[in-house]
């Protein structure tokens, strides 16, 4: 591939720029060959692979329960999710009832992550189209969240909070009154975040129009998550496939409309995860309100050893449907554990929609797929 | 310069004798001063920019070395001073090493021209605008080579897209400031000056509509020939990594650095110059002003404190606004700046015909209704910013050095 | 026509959207910065202000322990050691030696939950550095010593407050490595052998002795 792509240049006199694996804006570590003519790039290949720590494998050495933490570092900025979808497939394979309350509280952190993971993603985008001061208004917010969560788990980044058949702890004492606190205070700046960049006119016109990516060809790449969502397809996991507590909540599931310029552009794809965080902050309150006494970890074997078989268990991450296919052969440890995420088909489409875009455009695609560099290498 | 001179001459007699060596002396003197003060002028402005940056970020800032860390220029000074000046090896070495030099003396040459008070100056020049926009053309030069030499194609990006932007924005920051010399019927900094008066609806800005607009619009293209956010292209961390300087370490980088931060003050004091009054002291007439040695001191005092307000300006947008991009950086100066320049110039010499043949009062009070409409625009930052507190469930807290 | 409009909506949009981000940033430097100045300025120690369920590093109360290996074998990357030995008497066993490479640890808490005496637990403790990675091994046991047996009605041993044992044990950043190695075991019972040993190894855990003669 890459020495196809020197013969092409040579002849062609293009140019051929390496961006990352070590860039300020590849959100990790991600290479991207771009070949191109100064600043308009024909195209923007994706070399992944620089963190990958082959966690899939990883499980197949483990007994079910200890495959856990480890899931954390799929996705470090939406941890929960990464637990959740874990914890549903091997429940699946055992056949263990989850409690209700277990279940409330997943979907409370789970939206709680949700919030800390967009702010991170609508910031870093904004911090790619060089505005620093709205990411550290994100990381601000994420930063009570983060309190929030690690009085709840004890952990800031990696929770291993939601486990199979159930959730680790139980809510502290106060922290019911601390969320909603934080989701009174958290709206009002929301709106103050959407007056310093969302309705910026430059950023509007860096993203509106840049790299469309219309409802098709985003569904045959196999796009997920508020990506798909961007490009107008109305999709939601919490919706149509629904799982945990997710039924008993009212929400909307955002959709891009082409806001300011064409459906499935940059600009849409940050709206709906702006619109997102909204929708989180009127479940959490849902659920804060509907919240039922009970246990919190369902009734588990000692030693988890499911029956021969298997189970898929997917959540609607921050980044979209993140599956675990777990296969088990009759003993304590899992076959084979296969993880479907986001980032990795959000990368693989960024050599198709990066054609003819310029170099400037190619960092606001990326921050607006919202990649995470260890979810695409797992 | 001059006007110093013959009064020193006056006054002392070596002068008399000698007049070409104490000529030389003294502008060799005057030099080494300038050269001084903005040396420490623009390490001051990294402290506050840092500063303020934090504020507006919820952050604090440096405010470990020294005094809430305002020694913190040194500091990072001397650590450039003492950090490996590195040559890549595929360099094309002469012009690595000498790209900074273009770039540092593009910025202080301006100095020349800048006037501080009616004595205060290097040299009137009769052309001095010109001047301006002749030196600052040498920074592009500076940045086109160190982007060519450092041989990597990030550099070399943001060296193209400098030539680019600062080839393009002249024209419309040209444009502006004729539209306020128009008025003031010449291009020396001190007839400028001398043509506004001291309080603000005597100020050219205020002049006419044409001027107000003026304002803006040179205020604008000079941040783009600065290298300012929203136009840091050839700088654009996200995107170039660090553009022409990525190579650049130690020494050379910290010139780099500090002529972008005297450049800060050039753009602040250009605009003072023209536009806002320049170091005319409120109620007092020039020739009151150029026989007090300590009026003339007053005057650059309010000169530096309104380019500080503005240098505080530009740092604010900084730290506010995203990038263009540099197809949208030259539409918006073709499309918007130049058209507009063109028709504030045209707009500027309409206004010379009408205002000789108006009353005095009406253009009076027009300046009046634009200086309530500048002062309108400022209060209604403020109090857009109260509303924000405010609803933001916050108090506010007035100290500024926390 | 549309296009003049879009042309003077465009300057309009951008002019009005600037001024509103600005006055944002502004309002900014009237509110207070929610910087934390950790380690120095902070008007109380960072690690008084965790909560309870902060997952710091490990330790163990050594008296409390029943030398199970459950923890050992719940950690899923074997950060913890835990070897036993028959007893020279022939009856029971003795904890030879306990130890946890905080270095290796990813904090998870699976150990503490698998800990049937609630002695092995996370602490606030979270600033442990060193120049040599193996000082960050922690060795809460520094001679054989015999394990804790529950007995029905009994309490568990009191522990001191989570952190202090761990503390005292953590080498100081600068300290060369030596190698560990496990000391004579020396029969103890109550009040016995407490002294002199305690006198010997000044990191050792106060009540470690005292511990074992209970249990």
């Amino acid at each position: 591939m890459e020495n196809a792509l020197n013969k092409q240049a040579v002849s062609d006199d293009l140019m051929i720029l390496n961006m990352g694996p070590q860039h300020p804006s590849t959100h990790g570590v991600i290479r991207f060959v771009i070949t191109g003519d100064g600043e308009v790039m024909q195209r923007a290949v994706p070399h992944v692979g620089y963190l990958h720590r082959g966690i899939e494998k990883l499980a197949e050495g483990l007994p079910y329960p200890s495959f856990v933490p480890f899931t954390d570092r799929v996705d470090y900025l939406a941890a929960m999710f990464a637990n959740h979808g874990y914890a549903m497939a091997v429940e699946r394979l055992l056949g263990i009832e989850v409690p209700r309350r277990a279940e409330y509280l997943r979907v409370i952190v789970s939206e709680l992550n949700r919030i800390a993971s967009h702010l991170i993603g609508v910031g870093a985008m904004a911090m790619d189209i060089g505005a620093f001061t709205p990411f550290l208004h994100g990381i601000r917010e994420r930063e009570k969240l983060n309190d929030i969560i690690e009085e709840l788990c004890g952990a800031r980044l990696t929770y291993n909070y939601i486990r199979v058949g159930g959730v680790s702890f139980d809510f502290p004492q106060g922290l019911d009154a601390k969320i909603r606190a934080f989701l009174d205070t958290f709206e009002p700046l929301m709106e103050e975040f959407d007056r310093l960049i969302t309705v910026n006119e430059i950023l509007v016109k860096r993203c509106a129009n840049v790299a469309v990516i219309d409802a098709e060809t985003a569904k045959s790449y196999g796009l997920v998550g508020p990506n798909l969502r961007g490009s107008g397809v109305d999709w939601d996991l919490r919706r149509d496939l629904p799982y945990s507590a997710y039924p008993d909540f009212e929400f909307n599931v955002c959709l891009g409309r082409g806001f300011r310029g064409t459906l499935g552009d940059a600009y849409d794809r940050f709206i709906v995860r702006v619109q997102e965080m909204q929708e989180s902050v009127k479940i959490i309150r849902q659920a804060l309100d509907g919240l039922p006494e009970g246990e919190i970890k369902g009734k588990l074997p000692r030693k988890l050893k499911p029956a021969k078989g298997e189970a898929y268990g997917a959540v609607e991450s921050a980044r979209g449907e993140l599956g675990y296919h777990v296969i088990s052969d009759g003993t304590d440890k899992p076959y084979r554990v296969k993880i479907r995420a986001g980032s990795f088909n959000a990368t693989s489409i960024v050599e198709h929609a990066s054609r003819g875009l310029m170099i400037a455009d190619l960092v606001v695609l990326i921050a607006s797929l919202d990649v995470i560099a260890p979810e695409i290498d797992r | 310069m001059g006007d110093f001179f013959e009064y020193l001459k006056s006054q002392w007699s070596f002068a008399q004798e000698h007049p070409a060596l104490a000529f030389f002396l003294l502008v060799v003197g005057y030099g080494i001063v300038m050269i001084g003060f903005f040396s420490a002028f623009a390490g001051p402005v990294t402290w506050v920019e840092r500063r303020v940056a934090g504020r507006m970020q919820c952050r604090i800032g440096p405010n470990r070395v020294g005094p809430h860390g305002f020694l913190q220029w040194l500091a990072d000074g001397l650590k450039n001073f003492l950090k490996e000046d590195l040559i890549p090896n595929a360099a094309d070495k002469i012009l690595f090493r000498i790209a900074v030099y273009p770039v540092f003396a593009g910025v202080f040459l301006t100095f020349v021209v800048l006037p501080l008070g009616p004595w205060i100056v290097g040299a009137d020049l009769s052309v001095g605008v010109v001047y301006l926009l002749a030196v600052t053309a040498l920074v592009v030069t500076g940045i086109i080579m160190s982007g060519w030499a450092s041989n990597s194609k990030w550099s070399l990006l943001g060296g193209i897209r400098s030539a680019a932007q600062m080839v393009s924005y002249e024209v419309a920051a040209g444009m502006a400031l004729l539209t306020a010399i128009i008025p003031a019927g010449s291009l020396s900094f001190q007839d400028i000056i001398e043509h506004q008066g001291g309080w603000p609806w005597q100020w050219l800005v205020v002049y006419s509509p044409a001027t107000f607009l003026a304002f803006f619009v040179y205020f604008t293209a000079s941040l783009a020939e600065g290298n300012r956010t929203p136009f840091d292209l050839p700088e654009a961390e996200s995107e170039l990594v660090a553009g022409y300087n990525t190579e650049y370490s130690g020494m050379r980088f910290l010139f780099f650095a500090f002529a972008e931060w005297a450049n800060l003050y050039v753009i602040g004091a250009v605009i003072t110059a023209v536009f806002l009054g320049g170091w005319r002291i409120p109620g007092v007439d020039i020739a009151t002003q150029t026989n007090n040695i300590w009026l003339q001191f007053a005057g650059a005092a309010i000169f530096l404190t309104k380019a500080s307000v503005l240098v505080f300006v530009t740092i604010w947008l900084r730290w506010t606004l995203p990038r263009l991009r540099v197809d949208q950086l030259m539409l918006m100066c073709w499309k918007y700046f130049v058209p507009f320049g063109i028709g504030l110039v045209v707009l500027s010499l309409f206004w010379q015909v009408l205002a000789a043949a108006v009353p005095t009062w009406v253009t009076s009070a027009i300046s009046v209704l634009l200086t309530l409409a500048g002062a309108a625009l400022v209060a209604g930052m403020f109090w857009r910013a109260w509303y924000n507190i405010r609803a933001g469930k916050d108090a506010p807290v007035y100290t500024w050095l926390i | 026509m549309g296009s003049v409009s879009t042309y003077f909506e465009n300057v309009k949009n951008a002019a009005v959207t600037i001024f509103e981000g600005m006055a944002v940033t502004l309002s900014w430097m009237f509110r207070r910065p929610i910087t934390i100045q950790y380690p120095d300025r902070t008007p109380e120690p960072v690690k008084d202000t965790l909560p309870d369920r902060f997952r710091g590093i490990l330790e163990v109360h050594i008296p409390a322990c029943t030398a199970c290996s459950a923890c050992a074998r719940a950690c899923p990357i074997d950060v913890i050691l835990v070897e036993t030995q028959k007893h020279p008497s022939g009856k029971g066993r003795l904890l030879m030696r306990f130890d946890i490479d905080i270095s290796k640890c990813m904090y998870c808490g699976l150990c503490t939950e698998a800990c049937p005496t609630g002695c092995l637990r996370h602490t606030p403790v979270f600033e442990a550095t060193g120049r040599d990675i193996h000082n960050l091994v922690v060795h809460f046991v520094d001679g054989p010593v015999v394990p804790y047996k529950h007995k029905k009605g009994r309490p568990v041993p009191a522990s001191p407050p989570p952190g202090d044992i761990v503390q005292a044990l953590l080498k100081p950043w600068d300290a060369e490595y030596v190698a560990w190695s496990p000391g004579e075991f020396v029969e103890r019972d109550a009040g016995g052998g407490d002294g002199e040993k305690g006198a010997a190894s000044p990191g050792k855990v106060e009540g470690g002795a005292t511990g074992s003669g209970s249990g």
